[in-house]
């Protein structure tokens, strides 16, 4: 069949049959290709530069559940990586899948002052849409996801959306907590979390879920697979290496590496769309620079690779004597969730939320392993308890805070990544007061003071975001509101690369929101 | 070529080892001999991978057993429950995915059969030998790659934290649920929750 011309200059739907090519198989180009697939009649090829991956799999769970805690170690970055203030730490993998693989699947969606940053604090940048317009695609990205959470909390507003899962009852331990925050009038509510209703039967094996029911793409894309087999193909071990244009607006096709015979390949396509996470996304138009592109595709006003952000994360634990109802950590994932400080009032300073629990000392494994008596270990399950809460805040960017290409080769055959990161004055005192809260909730819980341990760490990789924000103009940024690249016609990124900012919460949603959102704008929804 | 290793009572006490295990042994001490501590030694591999992990097949019944007989060890001495009989299938089951799927525990398994065999022989009883196979502190300065230390790590401890949650074992503590336990739809009729709370 005959290819038509994809795209106009200025934008829109894709052809019939439109050949296009995703570089990632993350939940981005995984949601995205399902919208592709499932809503219009595309050809996708999909390229993930790991190799595939079992999901469901009882030998990987055993595995998993009986101390090989290692089950993703093969799959991490380079260790060469690395930053002093933005580690990277095995926070993102390599394989089918991506991230998705390990991610605990929490899932809030930002707020309305999320996407007016720079208007209310004079920090980072605005989002060219605002939540309002973002609003109907979260919904859809929650179905997607299979997100359960609690449809009556309006904060931020659902106008009407139902989660299509129940919110996860509170845990014994998320108890203790809650009385904690009553007791200081601090709010809480529901965790949303992309874990299906349906399905999970609460293993706490989160990590490597036995029957699929946390949301990840490695058994998203089995499913498409199964669908729609005959209009995609994906490509594992086969890392993409350069996008080449017609010139300075068109992309023809890419080149990539097959890792399992060392040969390089090119494959045409109509589009392409760079799904390749924060730091790959970027790479990949930094090494694609032509006698058009000389710093780049799309960084001719030199925004590709800056404004590097995260999330930094602390967290405080302590004993609270007694635990006369033996409570233990019940699930794998969090059920409780503050956004008490995830509001306009933080904003200025670093917004953040919070989640907590409380649970036992060590595993009943561990103290049979240590020759702990029975007796002794009825002891240790009552009389005391662990109580712990940890927590995200938002980061403010920097143009300084960049990703640059290494001069090294990774295992895939990629440019090393070269991080660049300073130190925010400003969220580490933010990040102190936080801290300092959980002490107090901690102490309200019954906690002794002289026994609570806290700490924090910089950001990682696992929510790093903006090294392709997205911007009306392209003295801004580097996409644009429909995340196609400034100055080109069919050359498009979505990842959290995209994000002009990147709020306190958890970025999987509104990625998979944007995702949603450009699957319907290419189909000419 | 070795030393004759004693494990007594003295020996367990100053280790912190629980009263259960205590009982098991005798006033007298267990005395493990040089060849059997020179064989426990024995310096394996250092690899955190299974020895031979592409050599796949079938653990032999009488080898499950030997396995499996650990778990009533551990579960008369921490008093966990000890009907096990349906336990066992799904460990015979798992035991079995791990033998013959790379990477494949065959070799560490028979191996540690071999270990388990050497010890029933040499001490008077079989709770004996597994509190010296668990706990007994032996005088090398790296145990982890040797034949001893590469069963309690591979083997030993790997089946203790299969049993814990997949015989609810957890629950005769008061626990409501547990990490590896399937609990049940949260929702459902059928959850770990409905009636704990």
């Amino acid at each position: 069949m005959a290819r038509m011309l994809l795209r106009t200059a200025i934008g829109g739907a894709l052809s019939e049959m439109a050949s296009v090519i995703i570089v990632g198989s993350g939940v981005a180009g995984t949601v995205l290709a399902r919208q592709l697939l499932a809503n219009g009649d595309h050809q996708v090829t999909m390229f993930e530069a790991g190799p595939d991956f079992a999901p469901g799999n009882r030998r990987i769970w055993l595995d998993h559940l009986v101390g090989n805690d290692r089950i993703y170690e093969p799959f991490v970055d380079d260790p060469r990586t690395e930053n002093e203030n933005f580690g990277l730490r095995g926070s993102r993998l390599f394989m089918k899948g991506g991230t998705t693989n390990h991610w605990g699947g929490l899932t809030p969606r930002f707020k309305p002052e999320d996407f007016e940053l720079k208007s209310r604090t004079g920090y980072g940048a605005d989002w060219p849409i605002d939540y309002d317009e973002m609003a109907p695609w979260y919904a859809r990205a929650e179905i997607l996801l299979g997100v359960t959470g609690d449809s009556d909390n309006d904060d931020p507003p659902r106008y009407g959306a139902r989660f299509p899962f129940p919110a996860t009852e509170f845990t014994l331990g998320d108890m203790v907590v809650i009385d904690s925050l009553e007791s200081l009038e601090i709010s809480y509510g529901h965790m949303s979390i992309a874990r299906s209703g349906d399905r999970c039967i609460t293993t706490g094996t989160c990590d490597y879920c036995p029957v699929n029911a946390r949301y990840s793409a490695l058994f998203d894309l089995d499913q498409l697979q199964i669908e729609h087999g005959d209009r995609l193909t994906l490509r594992t071990e086969s890392p993409v290496t350069r996008i080449l244009m017609d010139g300075k607006r068109r992309t023809h096709s890419v080149e990539f590496l097959d890792l399992k015979t060392g040969a390089p390949g090119s494959m045409e396509a109509e589009a392409v769309i760079v799904c390749g996470g924060t730091f790959e996304s970027c790479k990949l138009l930094l090494s694609s620079a032509s006698r058009d592109w000389v710093d780049g595709i799309g960084n001719d006003s030199g925004h590709v690779g800056r404004h590097l952000i995260g999330h930094p994360v602390f967290f405080a634990s302590g004993v609270r004597p007694g635990n006369p109802d033996r409570i233990a950590n019940e699930l794998g994932f969090d059920s409780l969730i503050s956004r008490h400080f995830d509001s306009p009032e933080y904003q200025h300073k670093g917004k953040m939320w919070f989640s907590g629990g409380a649970g036992m000392t060590s595993s009943l494994e561990e103290q049979i392993l240590s020759d702990v008596s029975r007796s002794e270990m009825n002891a240790n399950v009552t009389s005391g308890l662990v109580v712990s809460l940890g927590g995200e805040m938002e980061q403010f960017e920097s143009p300084e805070n960049r990703v640059t290409l290494g001069r090294g080769k990774t295992r895939h055959g990629l440019p090393t990544t070269e991080i660049h990161v300073g130190v925010h004055e400003i969220n580490l005192e933010a990040r102190q007061e936080h801290v300092q809260t959980f002490v107090e909730i901690l102490k309200t819980a019954g906690c002794k003071e002289d026994g609570i341990e806290t700490g924090a760490l910089n950001p990682d990789g696992a929510h790093a975001s903006a090294t392709c924000r997205m911007s009306n103009s392209d003295s801004d940024g580097v996409v644009d509101p429909n995340l196609q690249v400034h100055g080109t016609d069919n050359l498009y990124v979505c990842s959290n690369a995209v994000f002009p900012s990147i709020a306190a919460a958890n970025p999987t949603l509104t990625l998979a929101a944007l995702a949603v959102r450009l699957g319907d704008y290419l189909n000419g929804v | 070529m070795g030393t004759t290793l004693r494990v007594d009572r003295r020996t367990l006490l100053k280790l912190g080892i629980s009263t259960g295990v205590l009982a098991s042994v005798p006033l007298a001490g267990c005395a493990i001999t040089g060849s059997t501590s020179d064989f426990l030694l024995e310096f394996i591999s250092d690899s955190d991978s299974p020895v031979n992990s592409g050599r796949t097949g079938v653990l032999d019944r009488e080898s499950f057993e030997t396995l499996a007989s650990l778990c009533d060890y551990v579960a008369r001495f921490w008093q966990l429950p000890t009907d096990l009989d349906a336990y066992f299938d799904q460990l015979e089951s798992d035991l079995q995915l791990k033998s013959r799927e790379k990477p494949a525990y065959l070799t560490e398994y028979e191996n540690a059969v071999r270990l388990v065999n050497r010890m029933q022989r040499e001490l008077e009883s079989d709770d004996q030998s597994w509190s010296a196979l668990l706990f007994a502190e032996f005088p090398a300065d790296e145990l982890a790659p040797t034949r001893i230390g590469r069963a309690r790590r591979l083997v030993f401890s790997e089946i203790i934290a299969h049993q814990i949650p997949l015989s609810a074992a957890f629950r005769s503590f008061g626990l409501v649920n547990y990490r590896g336990y399937f609990g049940g739809p949260y929702a459902s009729p059928d959850s770990y929750r409905r009636g704990a709370v």
